[in-house]
């Protein structure tokens, strides 16, 4: 029964790619996802990269093995194993086909007939809904700053937000939300990614993200509306909507790619392993402002 | 009672169903609406050439009205911010086609990358020397095909958007500059990563600073191609790779 809701559900990650896979996280959740001021933190990082003492005598050598050494590190701190890649080839296929004939055309319609004013309400309003399994996490997580934020956040939103269909927080206040969910709960806890999955209709996951995205969806409060063809029905609402700004990002992808599986997968694992490093969230004093 | 609230549901369902057959069929209708009139424009080409200015001038006066002047290219930020500057002009005017925009943007940023560097790390030091010098040139000029339709064909998408560069993180020859792109109230984190050319090869207009690879959004754009490439190479030969990148792109 709920098999529509996934199909929904699905694409969001099939087709949020383009400029990094948006995880499902975000069908819930705000694709404006601006706390992300971890640019910074990331430089920091790659400073500390080993510098090989390179004997090469001309410049351009040693330089060109510090950035090859840098990219491998990072390969490295990425790679996931996909031991089921063959079903997972298949799956993405899979995908693939239910974007083209059936998701693409929906939201095709759906853009027509919807403003985007209505949109960007929607969206805001869903991921207002969408705080307990954030505020949970931040928690979980042990950042206090960031759940303080997401709890001022809900409280302006709803109230002066018109039950959360604007974002005041972030326009008058500058309260950014934490992406926060229960896959990157886990790997700060020290769970690995065990190994890479594409789900049908639900798209590229690992299995400790497909665990965390289990746990969130008891925290989803639009799952336990009665009856339970209204509850999916406001979650293909959701997903219909977040995802009719992803229109086109992944045609694009398939567009620079040579194989769209091994990038799909690649760009997945780095977007999660930055999310994951991403500390401090919204509370960061370093956020990026317009 | 329960009858009723079987039949409740039911009815709920169907309505579901319709609604999706509903936009199914108005998506299809865009669709088909949006090939019309792209077909139509083609016969009287006279409203578009009067909209267009075709860039045939041989003095390429056309040009200098997007051209963009950076004061102290030596300067990272400087130049991205000029760049940028010169892009968003690009995007809001109106009167231009998709296809000149992406032509003008071509001219404006491509000369900001060190495309020869890209595809030498997108192969990695594993990779890159079972390559003869031929079959480099060709890789080269296919990657950097794929690449462009990376940021050009998403042109498009993008009319009114804002930017925010932050001072980068200076590490010897190499530069780190992130910028936050503000579009449709969607935040994107950009990070511009950069290196210094040696003396020789540094130009008058651009400095010596040229990017080797974007993270958009934490996903390096470089460290994809080279999964991809890493994956062709260990199945098949270099002839596999360089087939697979002069196929036209999937659709």
């Amino acid at each position: 029964m709920r098999a529509c809701l996934l199909i929904m559900m699905g694409i969001v990650v099939g087709a949020g790619c383009a400029a990094g896979p948006q995880t499902r996280r975000n069908a819930f959740g705000n694709p404006a996802s601006p706390t992300r001021s971890a640019g910074v933190g990331r430089a920091k990082e790659l400073t500390s990269t080993v510098t090989p003492p390179s004997d090469a005598n001309s410049p351009g050598e040693s330089a060109l093995d510090e950035l090859e050494a840098e990219l491998t590190q990072k390969q490295k701190q990425v790679s996931v194993p996909d031991p089921l890649e063959p079903v997972n080839r298949f799956m993405f296929g899979v995908n693939d086909v239910v974007y083209f004939w059936v998701l693409k055309p929906v939201l095709r319609g759906y853009v027509y007939a919807v403003s985007p004013e209505a949109r960007t309400g929607l969206r805001n309003f869903f991921h207002n809904l969408a705080t307990p399994a954030r505020l949970v996490n931040c928690i979980l997580q042990g950042k206090n700053a960031a759940a303080d934020v997401e709890l001022q956040r809900f409280a302006i939103n709803t109230v002066v937000g018109a039950l959360g269909l604007g974002d005041p927080a972030r326009d008058r206040w500058e309260l950014k939300p934490a992406e926060e969910d229960l896959g990157q709960t886990l790997a700060v806890y020290g769970l690995g990614d065990g190994f890479y999955l594409v789900w049908p209709l639900l798209g590229p996951s690992t299995l400790r993200d497909s665990v965390g995205m289990l746990g969130d969806a008891f925290l989803d409060p639009v799952r336990y509306l009665q009856p339970e063809t209204l509850s999916i029905g406001v979650s293909a609402t959701d997903t219909t909507n977040s995802m009719s700004f992803r229109l086109g990002e992944y045609e694009s992808l398939k567009a620079a790619t040579v194989d769209p599986y091994i990038a799909m997968r690649d760009a997945y694992l780095q977007y999660r392993k930055r999310q994951i490093q991403n500390e401090g969230g919204s509370a960061d004093p370093n956020s990026l402002r317009p | 009672m329960e009858m009723a609230v079987r039949r409740d549901s039911l009815t709920a369902r169907s309505c579901i169903g319709w609604v999706i057959l509903v936009l199914l069929v108005l998506g299809q209708h865009v669709g088909a609406k949006e090939k019309r009139p792209k077909d139509a424009k083609e016969q009287p080409a006279g409203t578009a050439a009067s909209r267009v200015q075709e860039p045939n001038d041989p003095n390429d006066l056309w040009w200098s009205r997007w051209d963009v002047r950076v004061k102290d290219p030596n300067n990272p930020m400087e130049l991205l911010t000029a760049k940028w500057n010169g892009v968003l002009k690009v995007l809001q005017a109106k009167e231009l086609e998709q296809k000149l925009k992406e032509k003008i943007i071509d001219r404006i940023v491509s000369p900001m990358f060190d495309f020869p560097l890209m595809g030498q790390l997108a192969l990695g030091r594993t990779h890159w020397p079972k390559l003869d010098a031929a079959q480099r040139e060709k890789f080269i000029r296919l990657f950097v095909t794929r690449l462009k339709a990376l940021y050009l064909e998403k042109t498009a998408l993008y009319t009114n958007e804002k930017f925010v560069l932050k001072p980068g993180v200076p590490k010897k020859n190499m530069i780190q500059i992130p910028m936050t792109l503000i579009s449709e109230g969607k935040e994107i984190v950009i990070l511009y990563k950069l290196h210094k050319l040696d003396e020789q090869s540094k130009s008058k207009a651009l400095g010596h600073w040229r990017i080797y690879d974007v993270e958009i959004e934490g996903v390096s754009i470089l460290l994809t191609y080279r999964s991809q490439f890493d994956d062709i190479l260990r199945r098949g030969s270099v002839q596999d790779l360089l087939a697979q990148l002069e196929k036209p792109p999937s659709k």
